[in-house]
């Protein structure tokens, strides 16, 4: 008995743990049904008496908010694509080819990561806007499709795949080309997912690029839109948990559903190989 | 010009696939498009960066206007109290931030890495702030820690305790942020933690309860100096992360009351989007960069001491 009772005493610490960590999502949800006199009413009720609607409803009749749901989805669907095709191409050649300098070009990859983004964003800035890329969404597509922790991190999946299989194959007179897509893509298909998770979860979660590089209100992404759309609430924090709501529920339902790669993923990140 | 047409000499395309078949023909083929991109959007910024830090591009103004000058940018920097201070304050945040995230990511792990029935749930809502848009959150923090009737302050209220300003005192805004950030960071530290726990030999516990060590014995003789190469590269990931802060802090706090939140991350964006001083701001930048870079490498040098490969 004493066992049992110490379990469930840890079974219900560890809940309140981690009830503690999504306060803040309950509260959000809740004062989004709620109306904007009520959200602060002493004591606080998570489950709203009456369900208020109508903040939904403002933003459904909103100018720009699906403008900036549709931009970051269509900016994410095009970085996950940029990002996978060229950093999955290197990854191969640095997990499976032999070539002169690859071992120095990998550790200089490898040591970029080191700077900080903020280091550079002036610089980056003057060089988009001499590109012509600033205002547009190629201004966050292509940078982020050259990134330098989706090389490490495939690489050491792709160095984990037996040689055999693909050995075999190249004695069979198989190109590079058709290893890569007939037999390491196919096999690599739970590091993608990660791959593909990671990028979702951070281009939908960036402000900072959005926010430097895009000027144009109905071209923002999510991010500094919801920022907009705060400030345009006003005082009105029924309203903005309602916007907030919205926008946190696609990663988090995504995340949900797909976790196991996530935790995977960033287990993978941080042993070294 | 003909697009499928066929000729006797073979076409560009079917010369690259030829070099398919040659490893290091092919490996060219794979790395070349990525270190183009690379170059242009990681090195030319990072040495642009430095090239600017030297000219005096403080205003708008056509680019044959704009000089070299040398480390002037770098010089003022020591003479202006808002930058010394914005320093300072990312010290400050970085001494609040980094400590507390290792030693709950630590905890954290500890304690999920026992099989217990609630498992999974707890896992998954200890993961959720880390997905979670900065900007939601922020507005959702601001909202919960309201010093007048919020819904944190009117819980404390009730225990007779004097609430805090949060993110409105001058002494509180700071740490309130580097908590807030740690609620969100948590998950990542937290699953790498676990995984290199995971990581440890069986055998090393086994001869441990041998000898009749202590669960406290066991932890500290065998799994903090096994996975001390992890919370190694947790230390020094958190710290480079913790000068980072530009997106939370202008959500939170502004760098308000005062100056007392206004860390470098903020100040270089402030100098270089509202100011147009870009000169000084990637100067200020580059400052940062060399500091980030000493603290790894004193770290590097100094793990010989606590980190066992």
């Amino acid at each position: 008995m004493g066992t049992l009772l110490r379990k469930s005493v840890f079974n219900i610490i560890m809940l309140v743990i981690g009830l503690l960590m999504v306060i803040p999502f309950i509260f959000m949800i809740s004062a989004s049904l709620k109306a904007p006199a009520d959200v602060f009413v002493n004591p606080m009720q998570i489950i709203p008496e009456h369900i208020y609607t109508l903040n939904y409803e403002t933003i459904f009749h909103h100018k720009y908010y699906f403008h900036w749901y549709w931009n970051s989805i269509s900016t994410v669907v095009l970085t996950v694509v940029f990002r996978g095709l060229l950093v999955t191409m290197a990854a191969y050649a640095f997990a499976r080819l032999t070539f002169p300098g690859k071992n120095i070009l990998f550790l200089f990859l490898i040591s970029a990561m080191m700077i900080p983004s903020d280091t550079t964003i002036v610089a980056k800035f003057m060089l988009y806007k001499y590109l012509g890329l600033i205002n547009t969404h190629w201004v966050i597509i292509l940078p982020a499709a050259f990134d330098v922790f989706f090389i490490f991190l495939l690489r050491q999946f792709f160095m984990g795949i037996p040689k055999d299989l693909t050995e075999s194959a190249l004695i069979d007179g198989a190109s590079h080309y058709g290893i890569y897509f007939k037999i390491i893509l196919p096999l690599a298909v739970p590091a993608l997912i990660t791959m593909g998770l990671f990028t979702f979860i951070w281009t939908w979660n960036d402000f900072i690029s959005p926010f430097i590089f895009i000027n144009d209100i109905n071209k923002q992404l999510v991010t500094v839109g919801l920022e907009y759309f705060q400030l345009e609430a006003g005082k009105n924090y029924a309203l903005q948990m309602a916007g907030a709501c919205l926008i946190v529920l696609v990663p988090i339902t995504i995340f949900a559903a797909l976790q196991k790669y996530f935790v995977q993923g960033i287990a993978m990140s941080g042993i070294k190989g | 010009m003909k697009s499928n047409g066929k000729t006797d000499r073979p076409s560009i395309l079917a010369r690259v696939l030829q070099i398919g078949y040659r490893e290091k023909g092919a490996a060219f083929v794979f790395v070349i498009p990525f270190m183009i991109g690379f170059l242009i959007f990681n090195i030319i910024p990072m040495v642009y960066s430095v090239v600017i830090s030297l000219m005096d591009y403080n205003s708008f103004k056509p680019m044959n206007m704009i000089k070299f000058i040398g480390f002037d940018n770098y010089t003022r920097l020591f003479h202006d109290p808002i930058a010394l201070n914005a320093f300072g304050k990312s010290f400050l945040y970085a001494l609040f931030y980094v400590p507390g995230l290792i030693i709950l990511s630590f905890l954290l792990a500890i304690l999920l890495n026992r099989t217990f029935a609630l498992r999974g749930i707890t896992r998954t809502f200890i993961l959720m702030p880390y997905v979670a848009n900065v900007v939601a959150v922020s507005i959702v923090w601001s909202i919960l820690l309201d010093p007048f009737g919020g819904p944190v302050n009117q819980i404390i209220a009730k225990f007779g305790i004097e609430p805090p300003l949060w993110l409105s005192g001058v002494k509180t805004a700071l740490p309130t942020i580097a908590g807030i950030n740690i609620w969100q960071s948590l998950a990542f530290q937290t699953i790498v933690f676990l995984a290199a726990i995971q990581g440890v030999n069986k055998d090393l516990y086994e001869a441990a309860d041998i000898d009749g060590a202590s669960r406290w014995k066991r932890l500290w003789s065998i799994t903090l100096p096994v996975i001390s190469p992890t919370t190694f590269f947790l230390v020094i990931t958190s710290i480079i992360s913790s000068f980072q802060n530009y997106a939370s802090v202008r959500m939170l706090t502004n760098g308000g009351p005062g100056t007392s939140s206004r860390v470098i991350s903020l100040n270089i964006y402030e100098e270089a989007f509202t100011l147009n001083h870009y000169s000084y701001a990637s100067a200020q930048a580059m400052i940062l960069f060399a500091i980030v870079l000493v603290i790894t490498i004193i770290q590097w040098k100094g793990q010989k001491r606590w980190v066992h490969y």
